[in-house]
């Protein structure tokens, strides 16, 4: 059960993956950083739930938070240009 | 078993909405099914997670990491969606 989520979920985060490596603009790149942040997140808290590691979902929760900052930060970046 | 179901549900719509971020032409039309899949799908797979592993297994963190994403998932497509429209983007028309 659990390879088969976490195979599944690997599956899903292959789009955004394409997304991020040939999306014309920035912020098509920008799109899937943030989806495939999302996608390991949720990987992260599927293993720390089956296998019964807590610490994990305290990485996955630092990692959301990470991710999202991140994708914020570069949002404001390319959004105040090149000056 | 019902938190298989939600297990399931979650999975497809990530799939769909990762499509959606890979088969959707312009950017807005990206955001949306990305924003909308990534937000629907990770809700759904950690009530899932919780339903199907039990509450002692994880705690109330996976509850947090729930309200987290709510609240951060329009956050950041905001924080896109109003980058690309300040430096030049704009939505294709009807006509």
């Amino acid at each position: 059960m659990r390879t088969a989520v976490l195979a599944t979920l690997f599956a899903t985060a292959l789009l955004p993956l394409g997304r991020l490596w040939k999306g014309p603009t920035l912020w098509d790149r920008l799109t899937g950083a943030a989806s495939l942040n999302v996608r390991i997140a949720l990987a992260l808290a599927a293993e720390a739930a089956f296998a019964g590691h807590g610490i994990l979902l305290d990485v996955a929760l630092s990692y959301a938070l990470l991710g999202f900052l991140g994708t914020v930060l570069v949002a404001r970046f390319g959004e105040r240009g090149q000056r | 078993m019902i938190g298989l179901a939600f297990l399931a549900c979650g999975l497809a719509l990530l799939f769909l909405g990762g499509l959606g971020l890979f088969r959707f032409s312009g950017p807005y039309e990206r955001l949306q099914g990305g924003g909308v899949g990534d937000i629907g799908g990770s809700t759904l797979f950690l009530v899932g997670l919780i339903l199907h592993c039990g509450w002692e297994a994880t705690g109330g963190l996976l509850v947090l990491l729930i309200a987290f994403f709510l609240f951060t998932g329009p956050l950041s497509t905001h924080a896109i969606a109003k980058g690309a429209f300040v430096r030049g983007e704009r939505p294709r028309g009807r006509a």
